[in-house]
């Protein structure tokens, strides 16, 4: 019988053993058949990029198989720049138009930079840093953070508290939220790490790789990318004018420091250009083949500030030669614009401003081809970050810690970008008489309303103005940004007069914002009104007026 | 071995010196036993009895006889004369072995969780051409849902309810130890989408029904998740266990054939009640340009045509049988054949299966014995159209002033109702669109299916000593199923006319591979028995499917090569990658797993089990998983035998506790890029790439499941009534949320995550009276009684935050209601629109109100308001069902029948409102009368005490909008708590007494064929299925589905719309055995 126990047990220990064994041969066999044969669950990176920079702008959906719809910063100003005053509704009583954020409703306006962030370039951005650094591509590596850098910061702008740790944990069904502080800090990281991935040279590293991925940007120049990278750094110290640590820790030096190391000419620019096409996804979102801004008209604001009409503006009376880049003029060939709310805003018919597509102010029909100025055309580049905006950002900063020569300079050379830009780039469809000429020009800088005589004439108005100018259209972000800083209406402490001479907040607000203007704009709806409701009560975001709720970045 | 030695010693034994000669009965039913062993004790003589029940054999007077039948209780006889006449008592007590292990018996006594046992005939009596639709009422805790009654339509069958919010609910199928593949083809996920390919228009066979039924000997159900030690986590949800027929040859008898068939007539008796007593048109104006039917009320003596009754015909069908035994005991063979031919009630819809099966079984030396089989079937499925745009609804839509049977026109083409002047469509320009008549979507709009299965399986037995067993089961299937699907250019369904007639062809192959490999030995150490076994098992599944739509078919012809050529797509995988292969899904699971049985004195027995097992699904950091279970049997009366007596026979306590793992789909943890349209530069071979919506998370792990489950059984009045209960309580926790939304925090739109949960727990009673024995007249009764109710533990937290409803969009069939699952309800929950109602107490975010209000009422039109949000507004989950199985004998009569209730569980009629939306179904009838609505009006004061009564007089004859889906909403067509009784199959046959065939008068004067047969056996029957159905429900048939078997979760049961109800079908038919 012990015999048999004995047969009983080895031969137990034998089959056991044959399992373990086949358990472990299998497992080659098991690895073969994990992948998805089906859809490509890796991908190149040169081939991953491409979309991922487009998203700085704007996307559009892809032919099959789900991925995202027309997303991004320039689709979100169609909106939003309503509340800058970058262009107003065609008609009455338009909730943007009132500074109104998206409440109460279930719709996802607002919340298309909350999309391009977090599902846009989110997940397409870490899978390009891990491949990247597997494939030894820092350069892809390092453009990859520069995007993240944007694109937190354009992110947290917008919306103030943002989940970031917790971000992109795809086993998570709820998600909390960060506080600004904590987003900005990050975004300085990202940019330094960007900056290191950018100055690796060797493993693969190659231009001529990266501008596979980055033909349509930066061309594959990492150079640029360390100057956009340069931009946003900067940016997240010029952002805090407000804060007393802004004089105490230096920031206006950092911002300079930054600025310097930054685009400072209009080739460096971070541009997103097109193929165009007959796909969305090849072409402006500001053109007529998308189809998009039908239902905008530019602003008495713009137009008045522009044009010399506005009273209250250091340029009154001064006609400013890149007008008709900008805007259109009306069929009396004057240069007018809506007022926020106002729709017509009673202006006669013959001086009501033609769309963005030179049509009749009443048409919100697209026009095919293209008869737009600027931006407003299927294949007109569209600047993310340009030497002109660093400029400013840079004169600003000098003008705050006192060194109004520098201010000038910066200014000066600001306003230089902005014209050498839309000469180069926008020219097209402009009327040959219409078009700038070095007399105009000369004129116009010889103009001391807008180029001081010297630096003590130089104030803080005449900067924010011309960098409301020149980032005018594309800047929505940007602009937004510096206005919220100034409450829309702040005064000008030395000149007692408005930061933003002439803007004037609209004469009815939605009854959500309590008679508040607009600070930021409510999380995506289909995505954290839905899903993620506990974290935003968290946040006091269930409130009515949450969009007038200021940022910490404006806050002293 | 017994057959070895059988063999042996048939061989003239000398030594004895008298012949004793005996008949053995069966002592029930005084029937002669054929094929039992008669051994002398204490000496090598065998006999065996034949056909008539009758053996001889040399022994002397007092010796006694062994005399042992499998099923009989083993009975030793002292040899009292030469003449005797013994009767076996059937082995009650142990009569329930059960397959378990492979396709290893094991005694019930040993089991600590349940099984049921259905016998092979029982199923084939019921003529039914799945015999998974033949297990409804026949199994406690089962459920079967046919999809539709036409031929081929799949089956879902679920085991103590759904346990899986997201993944497959069904049971494992294993045949002879072989793990079967019983998927139906997912239409939504496998075909291209031209022609709007989707579970709820299309079905496709579940492919277990390419079983024949005549090949089956018995099924053994194993409810519980115990078997997934054995079969591995495919059989978390329990598992479906066929013994198939094996050459029933005897050193007597070494041919056996049998042929039966069957000739069934089909008709359909219940459709929804279509009403017509109103013309075309809106709000009592008569306009002919609409299908709605709120025009004015139909003129006296208006020709009415019975468009439903001419559209329906009678099916017809017939199966042949074919079985053959035949060899040495050696080595014996099975072969069988048969042959299905089916028309259904719904013109154009057909199904044809051949069959063909060979077994052998060889004894190879002392130790071996192999059982190679093969298998093959062929089916071919013509099918129509459900669902929306389907025929039955075009059917209920279609004015009965109209006749419909003239679908065309005299040159062939479309006629249009409404659209007269179809001349412009006539070139597939495709400019006119009306709803198709239901005659030409079933015959212009084709649907067709050929399948060709095979499988080949190898058992292998080696007992090299007693106490060990060593089993390998190999089993390798593969099949393939060709289809299309065909819009006709004039058909007004999906956008075929603007596209000029669309065509999906679909190839699907599946081969799936599969081993188990034990051994087992046993131990006795005194009055403890020990039995431990050990094995290895290796499952494979690849599924394969390419698919080509294509527009433009103006010819008719079902080949993809007829379509434009540049309007075919291909699957996503053939787009991307350039070349067109086929999408592949392929998985790999190995495991080894042991069990170990210690039992006491044959009374108290104990096991305890653990898989270790890997599946290729996960990634090889989180693919190894474990599952534990362990069960007890104690037998109560033979512990404590004075409990014995005239009333109690048999009590067994038994209690099982099991954990087991689900897995996701495979690639359901990998998300994917898809192409993109960007401003690029890069070369030819890099396509623009961004990931798709799908987080597709890569830390999935398995689901688990932990199951424990009571039991008793009971066997009272000298096993006159038999008892089996069992309470059951699992619990599935880390359940896999697929396709779910969340915060885009995520980095995607749609999620993948373990964080679902759902309690399942029931009642299972089967109780069975033998309630008349008499030599000419038995009467036995089977009850199986199941209760089951269950709770949704937890949902995805970012849907259940906001009072969302996590659903499957296959069940979102028609207008707002769906299958959606909230926590704290069961799981076959219905969410949907409904009734704004008062909300004294305001509960916050969402339009979340109170079920019980009063109505609010729109105070300018009278009509309820409507709350637009999906809440749970009825519960599908049945509350209980009793099948009822009454057996009678009469002499060579048998009669039986089965009854099947249902209490409880609402039904979503959506056909009702389909017909109420377009003033057709009777609740439109009394439209003349003017009414108010009873409720408040929506004021400012409808949320408080003071709200104010509606009063405002309504006519919905001069406002349709009273029947429209706002101010009648989803709700109320929730029809509660459905009843059902329903006589699913009642059969009645004669046998012939054998001693009418073995001495009938042969005519040998004048032969005919009968003449020279040597017929053995003969019988005759007729089957009657689904004869009545006694229902509260006002629908066509209760037993609805919108969608197939393919769906996953709870999936569309109770959903109806446009279901038709299953038919009342007759078989009659006849077998005969030689």
């Amino acid at each position: 019988m012990k015999y048999i126990s004995f047969i009983t047990t080895k031969s137990a220990v034998t089959m056991f053993a044959i399992g373990v064994i086949a358990l472990a041969s299998c497992s080659k066999k098991l690895d073969e058949a994990y992948l998805n044969p089906n859809n490509p669950v890796e991908g190149a990176i040169e081939a991953i990029l491409p979309n991922t920079i487009n998203q700085m702008t704007s996307t559009a959906a892809p032919p099959a198989g789900g991925g995202g719809g027309s997303y991004g910063p320039a689709a979100e100003a169609v909106n939003m720049a309503r509340y800058i005053q970058f262009w107003n509704a065609v008609g009455t009583n338009d909730n943007y138009d009132q500074m109104g954020g998206v409440y109460a409703t279930a719709s996802d306006n607002t919340g298309l930079v909350w999309a391009m962030h977090y599902y846009g370039i989110g997940a397409n951005a870490k899978f390009i840093i891990s491949r990247g650094i597997q494939q030894e591509k820092w350069d892809y590596v390092g453009v990859a953070h520069a995007i993240f850098a944007y694109s937190w910061l354009t992110l947290t702008e917008e919306y103030g508290e943002v989940i970031m740790r917790q971000a992109f944990d795809g086993s998570r069904s709820t998600f909390e939220y960060n506080t600004q502080s904590d987003v900005y800090d990050s975004v300085r990281v990202m940019c330094d790490n960007a900056i290191t991935y950018l100055n690796m040279t060797g493993g693969n590293v190659s231009a001529a790789n990266l501008k596979l991925g980055d033909a349509y940007f930066l061309g594959g120049d990492v150079n640029k990318w360390k100057k956009f990278v340069y931009g946003i750094k900067a940016r997240t110290f010029a952002h805090l004018s407000n804060k007393s640590f802004y004089a105490t820790k230096g920031y206006a030096d950092s911002v300079i420091k930054y600025s310097d190391l930054s685009v400072s000419a209009n080739a460096e620019n971070a541009t997103q250009k097109w193929t165009g096409g007959n796909f969305s996804g090849t072409n402006n979102y500001y053109g007529p083949f998308r189809g998009n801004i039908g239902s905008i008209r530019q602003t008495a604001f713009i137009a008045d500030l522009l044009s010399g009409a506005s009273t209250a503006s250091p340029f009154t009376g001064v006609f400013d030669p890149r007008t008709p880049y900008l805007i259109n003029e009306n069929t009396n060939g004057t240069y007018r614009g809506v007022v926020p709310n106002l729709g017509t805003s009673g202006l006669a018919a013959a001086d009501q401003p033609k769309t963005f597509w030179r049509q009749p102010f009443s048409s919100t029909s697209t026009a095919v081809p293209d008869s737009g100025r600027y931006i407003f055309n299927n294949l007109a580049p569209f600047p993310v970050l340009t030497a002109a905006d660093v400029q400013f950002m840079k004169a600003e900063a000098a003008f705050r810690k006192g060194d109004k020569a520098l201010a000038l300079a910066a200014y000066t050379k600001g306003i230089n970008m902005s014209f050498d830009l839309l000469i180069s780039e926008y020219q097209t469809r402009v009327p040959g008489n219409l078009q700038i000429t070095d007399a105009t020009r000369n004129a116009y800088f010889a103009n001391t309303k807008v180029i001081p005589a010297s630096p003590a004439g130089l104030t803080l108005t005449m900067i924010m103005l011309q960098k409301y100018i020149a980032l005018y259209g594309y800047g929505f972000s940007e602009t937004w940004t510096d206005m919220r800083r100034y409450h829309y209406t702040d005064l000008d402490p030395a000149t007692g007069k408005q930061v933003y001479a002439g803007f004037t907040l609209p004469t009815t607000l939605t009854i959500f914002n309590n008679g508040k203007p607009v600070y930021r704009a409510r999380p995506r709806y289909n995505s954290e009104y839905l899903y993620n409701i506990p974290n935003l009560q968290l946040i006091g975001a269930l409130a009515s007026d949450y969009h007038t709720k200021e940022h910490w970045f404006s806050q002293p | 071995m017994v057959a070895l030695l059988l063999f042996i010693f048939s061989l003239p034994v000398l030594g004895q010196s008298q012949t004793v000669s005996g008949t053995v009965k069966d002592t029930e039913k005084n029937l002669p036993l054929a094929g039992v062993t008669v051994k002398v004790v204490g000496t090598t003589s065998t006999s065996q009895t034949n056909e008539s029940g009758s053996f001889t054999i040399k022994a002397n007077k007092g010796q006694v006889l062994l005399l042992s039948y499998v099923g009989f209780e083993t009975l030793r006889y002292t040899v009292d004369g030469t003449s005797l006449t013994i009767k076996l008592k059937s082995a009650v007590t142990e009569l329930d072995e059960v397959v378990v292990a492979m396709d290893i018996k094991r005694k019930s006594r040993d089991l600590g969780y349940s099984t049921q046992v259905v016998k092979g005939e029982d199923l084939k009596e019921t003529q039914r051409e799945s015999f998974v639709n033949g297990l409804q009422g026949r199994i406690a805790g089962a459920t079967i849902t046919s999809t539709s009654g036409v031929p081929g339509a799949s089956s879902t069958i679920v085991l103590r309810g759904f346990n899986s919010l997201s993944l497959d609910n069904q049971p494992l199928f294993v045949i002879d130890g072989v793990i079967r593949d019983n998927s139906t083809i997912d239409a939504a996920a496998s075909v291209p989408a031209a022609a709007g390919q989707n579970n709820t228009s299309n079905d496709f066979t579940n492919r277990i029904a390419d079983l024949n039924p005549n090949d089956i000997e018995s099924i053994t159900v194993l409810k519980g998740p115990e078997a997934t030690v054995l079969y591995g986590s495919a059989a978390s949800n329990g598992a479906i266990v066929i013994t198939t027929k094996r050459a029933k040859i005897t050193s007597g008898k070494r041919l056996n054939i049998n042929y039966d068939n069957s000739f069934r007539f089909q008709s359909l008796q219940n459709t929804p009640s279509v009403f017509n007593g109103f013309q075309q048109g809106n709000n009592g104006v008569l306009n002919n340009g609409t299908f709605s039917a709120f025009g004015p009320a139909m003129p006296e003596g208006t020709k009415l045509y019975d468009n439903i009754g001419n559209f329906f015909k009678n099916g017809f069908g017939q199966t042949h049988n074919l079985g053959v035994d035949f060899g040495t005991m050696k080595s014996s063979y099975r072969a069988s054949v048969s042959y299905f031919d089916q028309t259904g009630v719904v013109p154009g819809t057909r199904l044809q299966r051949i069959n063909f099966r060979l077994t052998n079984t060889t004894k190879i030396g002392k130790y071996i014995e192999i059982t190679p089989s093969f298998g093959y079937s062929n089916s071919d499925n013509d099918k129509a159209l459900k669902g929306a745009g389907g025929y039955l609804l075009n059917l209920f839509q279609w004015p009965a002033t109209d006749d419909a049977q003239n679908y065309l026109l005299s040159n062939g083409n479309k006629r249009y109702l409404i659209n007269t002047n179809n001349t412009a469509d006539n070139a597939g320009l495709g400019t006119i669109a009306e709803t198709d008549n239901p005659f030409f979507a079933v015959y212009r709009n084709q649907s067709r299916d050929k399948t060709n299965n095979y499988d080949a399986n190898l058992a292998i037995n080696y007992n090299p000593t007693k106490w060990l067993t060593v089993a390998g089961r190999f089993g390798y299937n593969y099949y393939t199923t060709d289809g299309y699907q065909y819009r006709d250019p004039e058909s007004a369904s999906q956008s075929s006319m603007a596209n000029q007639g669309q065509l999906d062809n679909y190839f699907y192959k599946v081969a799936t591979y599969n081993h188990t490999i034990s051994a087992s030995a046993k131990k006795n150490f005194g009055k403890f028995n020990t039995r431990l076994t050990v094995g290895t098992r290796w499952n494979q599944l690849e599924f394969q499917n390419y698919g080509i739509s294509g527009t433009k078919d103006s010819i008719r012809s079902f080949d993809s090569s007829s379509t434009g050529i540049a309007t075919r797509t291909r699957l996503s995988r053939a787009t991307l990658y350039g070349t067109e292969n086929w999408n592949l899904r392929k998985s790999y699971q190995v495991a080894a797993f042991t069990e170990a049985t210690v039992s006491y004195a044959n009374v108290i027995f104990l096991t305890g089990s653990i898989a270790f097992e890997s599946s290729s699904i996960l990634p090889s950091a989180n693919r190894n998983y474990s599952y534990p279970g362990g069960s007890l049997s104690v037998i109560m009366s033979d512990i404590f035998p004075k409990m014995k007596g005239g009333i109690l026979n048999y009590w067994k306590l038994r209690g099982s506790l099991a954990s087991t793992a689900r897995l996701p789909s495979p690639y359901a943890n990998q998300s994917n890029f898809v192409p993109t349209v960007t401003s690029n530069a890069l070369p030819a071979n890099l396509t623009p790439l961004q990931y798709a919506f799908t987080n597709a998370n890569p830390d999935l792990k398995p689901e688990r499941q932990n199951t424990y489950e009571v039991g008793t059984e009971i066997r009272l009045f000298n096993d006159v009534v038999s008892i089996d209960a069992a309470y059951y309580n699992a619990i599935a926790s880390d359940q896999i949320a697929q396709g779910f939304r969340a915060s885009y925090g995520s980095g995607f739109v749609l999620n993948t995550a373990n964080n679902s949960s759902v309690r399942n727990q029931g009642i299972e009673i089967s109780l069975g009276i033998k309630a008349i024995r008499k030599k000419d007249f038995d009467w036995n009764i089977q009850f199986n009684f199941n209760h089951m109710w269950n709770q949704v533990l937890a949902i995805p937290a970012s849907i259940d935050i906001s009072g969302g409803d996590y659903y499957d969009a296959s069940t979102w069939l028609y207008n707002n209601a769906r299958g959606g699952i909230r926590p704290g309800y069961s799981t076959g929950t219905i969410s949907s629109f409904g009734y704004l109602r008062q909300n004294l107490t305001p509960t916050g975010a969402n339009g979340v109100t109170s079920n019980n209000g009063a109505i609010v009422i729109n105070g300018t039109t009278g009509l309820p308001l409507n709350n637009a949000f999906f809440r749970v507004r009825a519960d599908r989950t049945i509350w209980v069902t009793l099948g009822t199985i009454n057996r009678f004998r009469y002499k060579n009569w048998n009669l039986s029948f089965l009854w099947d209730l249902r209490v409880g569980g609402d039904i979503f009629n959506a056909t009702n409102m389909y017909l109420t939306n377009l003033g057709k179904s009777t609740k439109t009838a009394d439209r003349l009368t003017p009414r108010v609505v009873t409720g408040v009006i929506q004021n400012g004061l409808e949320n408080t005490a003071n709200a104010t009564v509606n009063n405002i007089l309504v006519t919905p004859y001069w406002n349709s909008a009273y029947y429209g889906s706002t101010s009648m909403p989803e709700e109320d067509y929730m029809e509660r708590d459905v009843k059902a009784f329903r006589l699913r199959d009642i059969s009645l046959s004669y046998r012939f007494p054998e001693s009418v065939l073995t001495n009938r008068r042969r005519n040998m004067d004048a032969p005919g064929v009968i003449d020279y047969l040597p017929i053995k056996s003969l019988s005759f029957f007729i089957t009657c299925n689904d004869l009545l159905l006694f229902t509260n429900y006002s629908g066509a048939d209760p037993a609805a589905n919108g969608g197939n078997a393919s769906l996953r979760g709870v999936g569309a049961v109770g959903f109806d719309y446009g279901n038709i109800a299953a038919p009342l079908s007759f078989n009659a038919g006849l077998r005969v055995g030689f």
